[in-house]
């Protein structure tokens, strides 16, 4: 059987995310005031989106099964997009537990762990990098975060463990 | 003559001086905080000019609004980040040059073409401020739609080699922009019952995810690329090139004046503005050039555009908010909140009642462009020094800052989700090769043409307006023409058919300058009219001779 190429693939999901969107505008509320309905510009947006995919959908179809442009330095399967993209996984995941961490943690205590932590991933942990990197993740986070809660007057989240009122 | 003397004698007192002066310092912070806007920066001044006099408070306000469209430049050339969104345009070639290993002359060009952009705006703040205003009160929601669907047509020549994938990425910001609830009844849409989808998407926590998160990603993604600095990866000139920068900006005087152009006008219109203003710029620029394929690769017209554009289009806005007592955007509304505080009441009369106050806000930003220059040439050295910094080290920091950033522009946490979701989105289209620029200008102009529709039908459900008014039929015009330049751009040189597109586009437009009111105007249609004509002979005995260029070999 032949594979698909990948734009094929991103073409199709594309074209079902356009059903989606055509379905959900189809229940946009509709109010008894106002000329130009809710629903119309959306509307007209998917309707665009929807020729735009299917035309990238054609043309995909013509691309070879194998992809030319691939990252050359890239291994096949899960494991090697695993190993190709680590840093950006790792940081997307690290981001995203200091965001869920933030109502506890806070925005200073959590700001510095953040930093701490993606400093220490993406350069390394030798004691040495593990000072360093505490002293830069203090000093960035600490003068940013008392530019803003003194300098501007913008209280940043506090955290249960940490707060200044 | 006596009223500019007794406004210069207003502003150019040390007390008035210093006082602008830490309103640009101020301004140019502000700028280069990512997710900390003009506008914020302009509001938090407000309460600092109560005891202030009139003009020296505008003056400082000023201060701020010239320094912070000036301050988005840094960030956005030496980390890829728009502090403003009117610096969005900048980053498509003044962060590539950036990485050439010519952040000091990328950033030379950038504060020289935003000094004489401002400059050229200030002069023509002085001298035509309420003849140009007048054609600020031309525009009706129909000619406002026109404008912004000609600014939305742009997707297409942004999207550089895969026509499809910018012109799908276009329409993915526009979907963007319709999440949550719309401005005009209040109801939600494609929320799917989730309260978070129902607040809809902050843009500047979208433009930053995507534009900047998506970028760190890419610069840490090779783990041994990720610990060498920008210092270390080529032969990097980190100086300022102030003369270099300044000639380059000078010998390209057709793109300083075009885009200072556009930016006045820009800013003439209310609603309109520098967001707006620094990619209309930088896709006329590309249009115009000689060698278009070089826009987005470090080009130096592309960074002298938007940032003459951006600067040019505070001028503007200044005018319309004198002559006719109307503000363009929130920075100017802010600033007539000031006048009325010390109350000086805007109206169309404004100019003649109280000439002083008026010229010294001409004077103010004037002086205002000279003070920056000098502080962003300060500034400038120092924030250069990030290209020593290992590039992990930035990035974890940055992306932290990003977050701070886009949380103190509402006080919301989940515009921090925000941000994640769309670095998240961003990185993938980048990977799968779908260029960002033009998702960006989706998410930018959706909503305000969705409302400047909104407005028009409300108001007559007629559609033929749009071809009975005369800046509505120009800009639709234009936008035929813009829709296929992606087209032109691939075949130029190749085919014989591009040899025809701009006289045609000439002729095309000629037309509305006849519908439009007075003489001046109708008699560039007619010149438009005489110019096309030629340009069409001259490109059809060109035609005659044409030879195709060869393809490039792969």
């Amino acid at each position: 059987m032949r594979t698909l190429h990948k734009d094929t693939v991103i073409a199709i999901l594309l074209l079902l995310f356009c059903g989606l969107l055509a379905w959900s505008s189809l229940h946009i509320r509709l109010p008894g005031y106002g000329t130009l309905k809710p629903s119309t510009w959306p509307q007209i947006i998917v309707g665009v989106l929807t020729l735009f995919s299917a035309i990238y959908f054609v043309q995909s179809l013509g691309y070879p099964a194998t992809d030319g442009d691939k990252a050359d330095e890239r291994k096949p399967g899960i494991s090697g997009f695993l190993e190709y993209f680590r840093n950006p996984i790792i940081c997307f995941a690290i981001y995203f537990v200091f965001l869920a961490t933030l109502p506890w943690a806070g925005a200073l205590i959590g700001g510095i762990l953040l930093v701490f932590a993606l400093l220490t991933v993406l350069g390394g942990w030798t004691p040495r990098d593990l000072i360093r990197h505490a002293v830069y993740a203090t000093v960035s986070m600490g003068f940013m975060w008392t530019l803003f809660t003194f300098g501007l007057r913008v209280i940043l989240p506090e955290g249960e463990i940490f707060s200044i009122r | 003559m006596e009223h500019i003397l007794a406004a210069l004698a207003e502003i150019a007192t040390v007390h008035t001086l210093a006082l602008m002066s830490v309103g640009a310092i101020a301004g140019l912070l502000a700028g280069a905080i990512p997710g900390f806007t003009i506008a914020m920066a302009v509001v938090l001044t407000l309460p600092f000019t109560f005891s202030m006099t009139a003009s020296q408070g505008i003056a400082t306000m000023i201060g701020v609004f010239v320094g912070g469209l000036s301050g988005g430049l840094m960030s956005g050339i030496l980390i890829g980040i728009p502090g403003t969104p009117s610096s969005v345009a900048t980053t498509f070639d003044g962060f590539p040059m950036a990485r050439q290993g010519r952040p000091g002359l990328a950033l030379g060009l950038g504060v020289w073409s935003s000094f004489f952009g401002g400059t050229i705006s200030a002069v023509c703040l002085i001298a035509i401020a309420p003849q140009l205003a007048r054609i600020g009160l031309e525009f009706q929601p129909w000619d406002y739609f026109a404008l912004v669907f000609f600014a939305l047509t742009i997707t297409a020549s942004l999207a550089g080699k895969n026509l499809i994938k910018g012109l799908i990425s276009g329409a993915l910001g526009l979907l963007i922009a319709t999440v949550g609830e719309e401005d005009i009844n209040g109801v939600s849409r494609f929320d799917f019952g989730s309260d978070y989808l129902q607040e809809g998407f902050a843009f500047l926590p979208v433009l930053i995810g995507l534009f900047a998160f998506s970028q760190l990603m890419g610069d840490i993604r090779n783990p041994a690329e990720a610990r060498r600095s920008l210092a270390q990866t080529g032969d990097i000139d980190i100086r300022i090139e102030h003369v270099k920068a300044a000639k380059i900006v000078l010998s390209k005087w057709g793109n300083l004046v075009r885009s200072s152009i556009i930016g006045i006008f820009t800013g003439i219109l209310p609603a309109a503005g520098s967001s707006i203003s620094n990619i209309l710029a930088y896709d006329q620029a590309k249009k115009a050039s000689p060698t278009p394929e070089k826009f987005g690769s470090g080009f130096e017209d592309g960074i002298i555009a938007p940032e003459a554009s951006n600067n040019a289009t505070a001028g503007g806005s200044l005018i319309t908010m004198m002559a006719l007592g109307i503000p363009g955007d929130i920075v100017t509304a802010v600033m007539l909140g000031a006048l009325l505080i010390h109350d000086v009441v805007p109206s169309p009369s404004f100019i003649t009642e109280a000439p002083v106050l008026a010229y010294s806000i001409f004077i103010a930003f004037f002086f205002a462009n000279f003070l920056v220059l000098f502080f962003q040439s300060i500034a400038l050295r120092l924030f250069v020094l990030v290209t020593k910094v290992k590039m992990y080290v930035l990035a974890g920091i940055i992306l932290a800052y990003c977050g701070i950033g886009v949380f103190a522009l509402n006080n919301i946490v989940n515009d921090m989700w925000t941000l994640l979701i769309f670095g998240v989105v961003g990185y993938a289209m980048r990977n799968l090769g779908f260029p960002l620029a033009p998702m960006i200008l989706g998410v930018v102009l959706g909503p305000i043409a969705e409302r400047w529709l909104a407005r028009a039908v409300a108001i007559s459900t007629d559609m033929s307006n749009f071809i009975t008014h005369p800046w509505s039929v120009f800009f639709l015009t234009l936008s035929l023409f813009s829709m296929g330049f992606g087209l032109y751009q691939r075949d130029r040189g190749k085919k014989v058919w591009p040899l025809y597109y701009t006289p045609l586009m000439v002729l095309a437009l000629a037309p509305a300058m006849f519908m439009m009111e007075g003489y001046i105007r109708p008699g560039i249609g007619v010149l438009m009219i005489a110019g096309g004509l030629y340009a069409l002979y001259r490109g059809h005995q060109k035609a005659a001779e044409f030879k195709p260029v060869a393809e490039e070999s792969a």
